[in-house]
């Protein structure tokens, strides 16, 4: 607890601790760097400047044409529907699997964590279909749930049930015995301790498996997209893919990319703020 | 010497027992994976005790501060509070672990006034806060934890544990990771909260002379299984000089312990090679 940095490793994390957690000057500009050179990258692919295009553009248009495709459906829509109702359909079937597999998996995890009864009986329901690759299920849900909202939300939560359940049960497992016997030592009951010891200490493993589930969600989202629909911005961008729309294939791809990207910022600023002791024992 | 010989399971201090153990033996695991821990010990803490334990690493001296701190059960014998079984954990004994064990998403002040409020005590931050004066920490009652030094930490969880005004406190080789100038200081102010409140102390050390400078019983056990080798009755901690250590009598006394020791060691090191 009070080592004093000697080793590499302790050099290194005190290093990152000196700088708030956050990076060098030096490391800043290499990433706004590499950034830079991904876009300049795409630039001289698709032609800048009068430069005759490296790629076909009907392979891979240049950020100007992804630009004016995206106002373009801003304005006009796709498909009979706006870009907006798109958004908003992928958004529900995504928060309402989401949502629910917090609500329900992260208290579930939580018990299974506590009680070996609990852990008996809901282990085999979730490690043993953990294996499954999630997607191979469309099909059957479509045939069992229809080809409702009920199918593709089913199908996300079944990806990210698993993974936030499980990470909720080993975080509580996780907790180290002394903090629990510190409690029972001052006269704390279970509910106490469940509440204001094994519920806290878990957090930081919490976060860790929404945080993958935040990743593996939006992947999800494209599958459940994949038949029985014609709403959501992965849809646009399958459908527009068999038209060879590549720029209209961009926008979709690029708005599940920044849904993805902001989720998980919106995560990690959640984490920074309730979980302030992470990492620091 | 100012060391003394003495019978812990003697008559006289059974009749004021705080704290009895009879018989209390632990083994782990069953057949033959069975480790044995802790030999049959009997053994008897009265009213302001202040009981060191000091034995080689591996020998069952946590073991058996888990079984009076009731984290764990007796494989034979029984322990008694006050002529109670116990039968698990109980804020009338307080415990203070080496470290690692304080509430990292409570500030300090809600560390302390964990305990007085499991029990629905209202007044439980101005008790937490009289306490945290007392290890001197007021100033950082809004603090987290891990913001602390490790001797800082320490002085956390003993004002934890003295916050639920127990009867008895445990403490685990408290100051085992700190340094040596940390280490020494709170050892002092040990010693003048065990003699302002009179509480009895159960302590578990590896340092000999943290033993002599605290206890007013030092209790030697042998390598594992852990059994009670001998036990001295101690005048050190009543003195009041903070340099007790360096006197003759005291490294006369440090020298027997370690002679006592040392022979427990070798036969813990035998033991390891040959298994």
């Amino acid at each position: 607890m009070n080592a004093k940095a000697e080793t590499p490793i302790a050099a290194f994390r005190a290093r990152r601790v000196r700088a708030g957690g956050g990076s060098s000057r030096r490391e800043r500009m290499l990433y706004g760097g590499s950034c830079l050179s991904l876009v300049l990258a795409w630039l001289v692919l698709t032609g800048v400047a009068g430069l005759p295009p490296v790629v076909d553009p009907a392979f891979l248009p240049s950020p100007l044409d992804v630009g004016r495709a995206f106002m373009r459906l801003v304005d006009t829509g796709y498909q009979g529907h706006s870009l907006l109702y798109h958004f908003g359909i992928s958004l529900f079937r995504f928060f309402a699997a989401f949502l629910f597999c917090l609500a329900v998996g992260i208290p579930l995890g939580l018990l299974m964590g506590v009680s070996g009864a609990m852990r008996a009986v809901f282990d085999p329901p979730i490690e043993l279909t953990r294996p499954i690759p999630k997607l191979a299920l469309l099909p059957l849900m479509i045939v069992w749930f229809g080809i409702g909202e009920l199918s593709k939300i089913l199908l996300i939560v079944a990806a990210l049930f698993p993974i936030i359940s499980i990470s909720a049960m080993q975080a509580v497992r996780g907790v180290s015995i002394k903090r629990i016997q510190a409690a029972q030592s001052l006269g704390a009951s279970r509910a106490i301790i469940f509440r204001r010891v094994l519920i806290p200490a878990s957090l930081p493993g919490i976060f860790t498996g929404v945080r993958v589930a935040l990743g593996v969600g939006v992947t999800m989202l494209v599958g459940a997209e994949m038949v029985a629909t014609s709403e959501g911005i992965a849809w646009m961008a399958l459908t527009a893919s068999d038209f060879v729309q590549t720029d209209i294939v961009l926008v979709g791809v690029l708005i599940m990319a920044a849904l993805g990207y902001s989720l998980d910022l919106a995560c990690r600023y959640l984490e920074k703020r309730a979980v302030h002791w992470s990492g620091r024992e | 010497m100012s060391l003394q010989p003495i019978d812990l399971y003697g008559p006289a201090r059974r009749a004021r027992a705080k704290l009895a153990l009879e018989n209390v033996s632990k083994q782990f695991g069953e057949g033959a994976d069975a480790v044995r821990a802790l030999s049959p010990v009997d053994m008897v803490l009265c009213p302001g005790d202040f009981v060191c334990i000091v034995g080689p690493s591996g020998c069952g001296k946590s073991t058996l501060l888990n079984l009076v701190a009731g984290f764990e059960r007796p494989s034979t014998g029984r322990l008694l509070l006050d002529g109670r079984d116990i039968d698990g954990p109980g804020s009338e004994r307080g415990v203070v672990f080496q470290q690692g064990a304080l509430f990292n998403w409570m500030t300090v002040l809600e560390n302390v006034a964990f305990g007085p409020r499991a029990h629905g005590n209202r007044q439980a931050r101005e008790r937490a806060m009289h306490y945290l004066e007392l290890v001197g920490l007021a100033g950082f009652a809004q603090r987290y934890p891990y913001e602390l030094s490790g001797g800082m930490q320490q002085r956390v969880g003993i004002a934890r544990a003295l916050a639920n005004e127990p009867e008895m406190l445990l403490m685990d080789e408290p100051f085992a990771a700190l340094d040596q100038q940390n280490r020494e200081l709170l050892q002092e102010e040990i010693k003048a909260i065990w003699r302002r409140t009179g509480k009895t102390v159960l302590w578990i050390t590896h340092s000999i002379e943290e033993s002599l400078f605290l206890a007013t019983h030092v209790l030697v056990m042998t390598a594992r299984p852990g059994a009670i080798k001998s036990a001295f009755q101690a005048e050190f901690s009543r003195s009041d000089d903070p340099f007790v250590s360096t006197t003759p009598a005291f490294a006369e006394a440090k020298r027997h312990i370690l002679g006592l020791l040392r022979e427990e060691s070798l036969a813990a090191r035998h033991q390891e090679i040959a298994s």
